[in-house]
């Protein structure tokens, strides 16, 4: 992993670099209440807490959902299977008392004695910094870490129930939402790491009174950079310099011109109706010598590798969509082809990897029909533009 | 149309799923088949062919295809 640059952050991210220790933590943030089950589900339903992990479902619905039943189980995804994305790893390396916090909070509510963490083994330092803090850590809990493969879909929920039952880390189908039929079918609270730091915050009594926010990477081309920015500031605050179009919402994202995104305020709500869903936060610009189709072209030949390879459709559809668009990029006229693949993909897998996939490949046909143009007339327009030529 | 009960769809469990399109020779009105023979579940199970839905669930080698409401 390269370097993470993180940010002067707002709220979880204030004095990041003061430490991650707990006393550090508890001078920050203050002790963590005691909350029972009322008070935590009033607290939950108040914040509209979204997770994410990049689907931004409602925390208090699967809280509820969870609530009055025996034997939940809680899991805290580390595992950050986008690549795009460093939020989770910065929040394991400096704050990981924040992840616990928001994790002990739910377990003293609803009466849980375990808390289980995934954690990437592609990031080993995210691990020991998470294994410190829970050496750490008073009450009496006990803190199951489970290692994720390093693979795109390691991080998804499914696939991480399933990691924790002995068999191989890869989604499988859901018949029913975890929360109802999860790790060895009991109710299952799994969430994203930020997710149950924002659920801390909103707890702890040092970081009261402070703006919401939410954590964006902007993984540009030099090292990935962490960025706390306040929900529903305007992007153009938020971005570094810079005129490039990007990639919104990780590898599984969409396109979309600097222009446009900077008119976005930043609420997942807003974003998700003018077409460029927040996902997992993170933003890609444009790289420097490519242009929108041979980066696209690039990210899917890699989201096809990624596949677990178990469901038909993405096991097949995923490498001809990269060839389809492998053609596209050296001049063939694919644009066809690439709506077929995509049409044929989406919602047919235990997982959103192909829905991800078409994501990005439908959003490059929308957002850059003129580049797609010149690409399949066999020049890029951008390109030469770029160059200046 | 309101009914007591919502209409019974196919879900198919994709991992499991082999390609083997018994399926859809079972049940062609509501199941085709993608280029690489995987079925495409398309149009909702009417009660005229409720048996042959069942018959395809019952079918599937790999007990691939679910009912569900």
């Amino acid at each position: 992993m390269s370097r993470i640059l993180v940010r002067e952050g707002i709220r979880l991210l204030a004095g990041y670099d003061e430490g991650a220790g707990l006393t550090e933590h508890r001078a920050r943030f203050g002790e963590l209440p005691d909350l029972d089950r009322d008070h935590l589900l009033a607290l939950a339903r108040a914040a509209a807490l979204r997770g994410r992990g990049g689907a931004g479902f409602p925390f208090a619905t699967k809280l509820e959902a969870v609530a009055g039943k025996r034997r939940v189980v809680l899991v805290v995804n580390l595992a950050e299977g986008e690549p795009a994305s460093s939020k989770d790893a910065v929040l394991g390396l400096g704050r990981p008392h924040l992840v616990l916090d928001g994790a002990v909070l739910v377990a003293r509510a609803l009466r849980v004695r375990e808390i289980h963490l995934a954690i990437g083994t592609e990031a080993p330092l995210v691990a020991e910094a998470v294994a410190r803090a829970i050496s750490e850590r008073p009450e009496r809990m006990r803190f199951v870490i489970h290692e994720a493969d390093d693979r795109f879909v390691a991080g998804q929920a499914r696939a991480v129930l399933e990691l924790m039952s002995g068999r191989p880390n890869l989604p499988v189908t859901a018949w029913a939402p975890e929360v109802f039929d999860g790790h060895r079918g009991r109710p299952t609270l799994l969430s994203n790491a930020e997710t149950w730091a924002q659920l801390a915050v909103r707890a702890l009594p040092g970081s009261a009174g402070l703006p919401e926010t939410t954590l964006l990477t902007w993984d540009g081309e030099r090292q990935p950079v962490v960025i706390e920015a306040r929900e529903g500031a305007a992007w153009r605050e938020v971005l570094p310099p810079g005129d490039e179009p990007l990639v919104v919402g990780g590898y599984h994202g969409s396109w979309v011109e600097r222009t446009t995104l900077e008119a976005l305020p930043l609420l997942r709500e807003e974003m998700a109706a003018a077409g460029v869903p927040l996902g997992a936060g993170a933003a890609i610009p444009l790289a420097h010598g490519e242009c929108p189709v041979t980066m696209t072209a690039r990210i899917i030949d890699y989201l096809a590798a990624q596949s677990a390879g178990r469901c038909g459709p993405c096991r097949n559809g995923l490498p001809a969509l990269a060839r389809a668009l492998a053609g596209l990029r050296d001049g063939a006229d694919e644009v066809e082809r690439l709506r077929e693949l995509a049409g044929m993909v989406v919602g047919r897998g235990a997982c959103a990897h192909p829905d991800g996939t078409v994501r990005l490949v439908r959003s490059l046909l929308e957002v850059f029909p003129d580049e797609v143009d010149a690409h399949r007339a066999g020049r890029c327009a951008r390109i030469s533009d770029r160059a200046g030529v | 149309m309101r009914r007591d009960r919502p209409a019974p769809r196919l879900r198919v469990d994709w991992p499991a799923c082999a390609g083997r399109g018994l399926c859809h020779e079972l049940l062609p009105e509501v199941i085709g088949l993608d280029e690489w023979g995987y079925p495409v579940v398309s149009g909702e199970v009417t009660p005229e062919l409720l048996a042959d839905a069942r018959e395809a669930v019952r079918s599937c080698p790999t007990l691939a295809l679910r009912m569900v409401r």
